[in-house]
């Protein structure tokens, strides 16, 4: 009976939530959003594009001086430059009207800035005079050195190719860090989506007046448990629709909407991170779950509850007051304070493990935490509702439902003296 | 009283320094109609949340069946409570369909139930809408229809007729009528005393969290004066040892007489000390009649209370 009615509270409490308009209003929000951002990339990409192709066929007249003495005139001519007399007579000249543009290269161009006038095109399109400009004097610096493998270095960076080491063995670096941190990124999602029906689920009881029907037809931690599974339910679902159009659009649409190339086959799944990670992030749901569950039975209205529920949201954000240490000196204080603190244990614990900083031990200890935190928080959650949702109208006294007397065995009936 | 169904003893409940329920004995026999009867904070729902397993009691036994009450035999008990309410933004057939399945019915045979009762209280268009779109009138025949689904064997009506206009306190009553004749046990918390007195084999009367009667119709009649004697008259009512004096107005009394009083001998009496008697009649003592005799004190001295306050 009780596995009964607690498949029949899962699925009542799945089903009348996916069948809200609302909640696929706000659910499929998310995707439209980034499917819009998406086409307007693509748009976006494409305006550019033709943009840039205009501006490489633009032609406007030149002329410059060069101090340096590093641009050929044959050179210049190639981009149909011509000598001023003066910076003065180039700067009038542009002033009038009769040249479009005048460069001045100075005698050391890598110290000395290149100053450019030309006629006004617009924000956008006055780049071209800048871009000439900077062509003219890269030619004719990669003419002298007369190699372009030596041009090449010189104007770029070189390509490295690190590899570390952990106890001998090659370690994954960026591409196995970037796995352990989708946790992370799982968690925020859930909380932040979620955290408003948590801390309502409970409350929709009480304000509907629907308790005492409730208890008297199931146990308070039967309907808890599977109201918490239904979330648990709700959020995956929302998991996946936020993240098809990223899907969607990196399998079908990379090229248009310019996503990077992330070589998927590159990323390293460590067992041990993988696992830790997940771990953490189921514990730290169901801690968060019941707790806003809990404070969902004590209070009287959403609107009340509504100022423990920014309380919470924060409690998930105030480890990024210490990323920078997070990153840099994990042993510090505040990060192991972060660290073994339950609620915001999710968020560094994840973050520590993905950049692989969080020891054996200390991600035991981090999840031991959490689970039994969320275990406490489920039966304060369970206590609280079952004495709690009788409260209507007001704020239940915690440590009077606390302190109300146990639930003897029905062996030896409630006879409590 | 047949077998009990409902066994409550010595029951006693605090909340904090403050006993609102003494010593509370009583049962409800198996197949009988039980009125529950008391005022305003007189601790009756207390008494039925405890007795449900909501209220933790401070001592006492209460039982249903022999043993305390647990959700998981919720699907034998039909409870409609003071507070009442469904989820009002779910559709109507999917309320009864869950608390149907929850009672222990098949989704199927919850639903066929559910649709089959809104066509007995003309609600069988409303299947589909929100309950918040109901009228109060038809969320409580939607939560009536909850509370009977599976014919339960115990049935406790707390108020039922709360919030129901005279046509559809009818069809309430006709649906009562009908699970009594299915078997049911009925509680009902109710202050409508002629509902009691046409529904009710036994009544307890709640005072203060303690039973002021107990017992079938007539035994608490009998209990508080048991006959009525209405005399129209001229002349002042003499004090006598065979009645007591209830109702004293110019032309007319009330005089409660015991089970043995003779009415001829206290005519005769009224007659030979002077009182000229136009009418003389006796009755048996109404519920509300009593219920107005043990509450009345305690309204008084409420009134009595307020007017201090205020002056």
């Amino acid at each position: 009976m009780a596995q009964h009615n607690l498949s029949t509270v899962v699925t009542f409490e799945f089903f009348r939530t996916i069948g809200k308009k609302r909640f696929w209003a706000g659910t499929l929000a998310v995707p439209i959003i980034m499917a819009i951002v998406f086409g307007l990339l693509f748009a976006s990409n494409s305006a550019t594009d033709t943009a840039a192709d205009a501006q490489k066929s633009a032609e406007f007249t030149i002329s410059y001086t060069d101090a340096s003495g590093l641009i050929p005139p044959e050179q210049a001519a190639v981009f149909g430059a011509t000598t001023a007399a003066s910076a003065e007579d180039g700067v009038a000249a542009v002033r009038s009207g009769r040249t479009d543009a005048f460069f001045d290269f100075p005698a050391d161009p890598a110290t000395n800035a290149v100053k450019v006038y030309g006629a006004d095109q617009g924000l956008f399109e006055n780049n071209k005079y800048s871009a000439v400009a900077q062509a003219m004097l890269t030619q004719a610096v990669n003419a002298r050195i007369g190699s372009p493998e030596l041009s090449a270095l010189a104007g770029t960076d070189a390509t490295i190719d690190m590899k570390t080491y952990h106890d001998g063995v090659e370690s994954g670096g960026f591409n196995s860090a970037v796995p352990p941190l989708f946790f992370l990124v799982i968690f925020y999602g859930l909380i932040i989506l979620l955290g408003g029906q948590m801390l309502s689920s409970t409350l929709e009881e009480k304000e509907n007046r629907v308790t005492e029907m409730i208890l008297t037809t199931l146990k308070p931690t039967t309907l808890i448990s599977g109201k918490v599974l239904a979330l648990f339910a709700i959020g995956l679902l929302q998991m996946v629709i936020f993240t098809s159009p990223v899907v969607i659009g990196y399998l079908f649409f990379r090229e248009q909407i310019n996503i990077p190339d992330l070589d998927l086959s590159a990323l390293v799944f460590e067992p041990a991170p993988m696992i830790t990670g997940f771990l953490i992030l189921v514990g730290g749901f169901a801690l968060f779950t019941n707790t806003l569950v809990a404070i969902g039975a004590v209070m009287p209205t959403v609107k009340e509850a509504g100022n423990y529920m920014a309380v919470m949201i924060a409690l998930i954000f105030i480890p990024f007051y210490a990323v920078s240490l997070i990153f840099s000196n994990p042993q510090a204080l505040i990060v192991q304070v972060f660290t073994y603190f339950p609620f915001s244990a999710p968020v560094t614990a994840l973050l520590r493990n993905g950049l692989g900083s969080l020891g054996v031990v200390e991600a035991a200890i981090v999840i031991a935490i959490l689970y039994i935190g969320a275990v406490l928080m489920f039966f304060l959650a369970v206590r609280l509702f079952q004495y709690g949702s009788i409260s209507y109208a007001s704020k239940v006294n915690i440590k009077t439902a606390l302190s109300s007397g146990r639930r003897l065995p029905a062996a030896t009936g409630t006879t409590a003296r | 009283m047949s077998e009990a169904l409902v066994h409550i003893d010595q029951f006693r409940m605090d909340f904090g320094d403050r006993t609102v329920i003494r010593d509370l004995s009583f049962d409800v026999g198996r197949g009988e109609t039980f009125g529950f009867l008391g005022s305003n904070g007189s601790g009756k729902t207390t008494t039925i949340r405890a007795l449900l397993g909501i209220y933790q009691p401070t001592a006492g036994i209460l039982h249903i069946d022999g043993r305390p009450f647990r959700p998981e035999d919720g699907g034998r008990l039909g409870y409609l409570p003071e507070e009442r309410g469904l989820y009002k933004k779910e559709k109507v057939i999917d309320v009864m369909t869950y608390f149907g399945r929850l009672k222990g019915l098949d989704r199927n045979a919850a639903k066929t139930w559910s649709l089959e009762y809104l066509e007995r209280v003309a609600l069988a268009d409303k299947a589909g809408a929100q309950l918040d779109k109901l009228s109060g009138g038809q969320q409580q025949k939607v939560q009536l229809g909850v509370t009977i689904m599976n014919d339960p064997e115990l049935l406790i009506l707390d108020e039922p007729t709360k919030g129901f206009d005279p046509v559809n306190r009818r069809l309430l009553m006709d649906i009562i009528d009908g699970q009594k004749a299915k078997g049911a046990t009925v509680v009902m918390v109710t202050h409508q005393m002629e509902e009691v007195e046409r529904l009710c084999d036994r009544v307890i009367l709640l005072k203060n969290g303690t039973a002021e009667a107990y017992g079938t119709i007539d035994e608490v009649q009998n209990q508080f004066g048991g006959r009525i004697i209405r005399v129209k008259h001229s002349g002042p009512i003499p004090a006598s040892p065979r009645y007591t004096v209830t109702v004293n107005e110019t032309n007319y009394s009330e005089l409660s007489i015991g089970d043995d009083a003779d009415e001829a001998d206290i005519l005769r009496e009224l007659v030979a000390s002077g009182v000229a008697v136009r009418s003389f009649a006796t009755t048996k003592i109404s519920l509300e009649e009593i219920f107005i005799r043990v509450y009345g004190d305690q309204n008084r001295a409420g009134a009595e209370t307020y007017e201090m306050a205020e002056a």
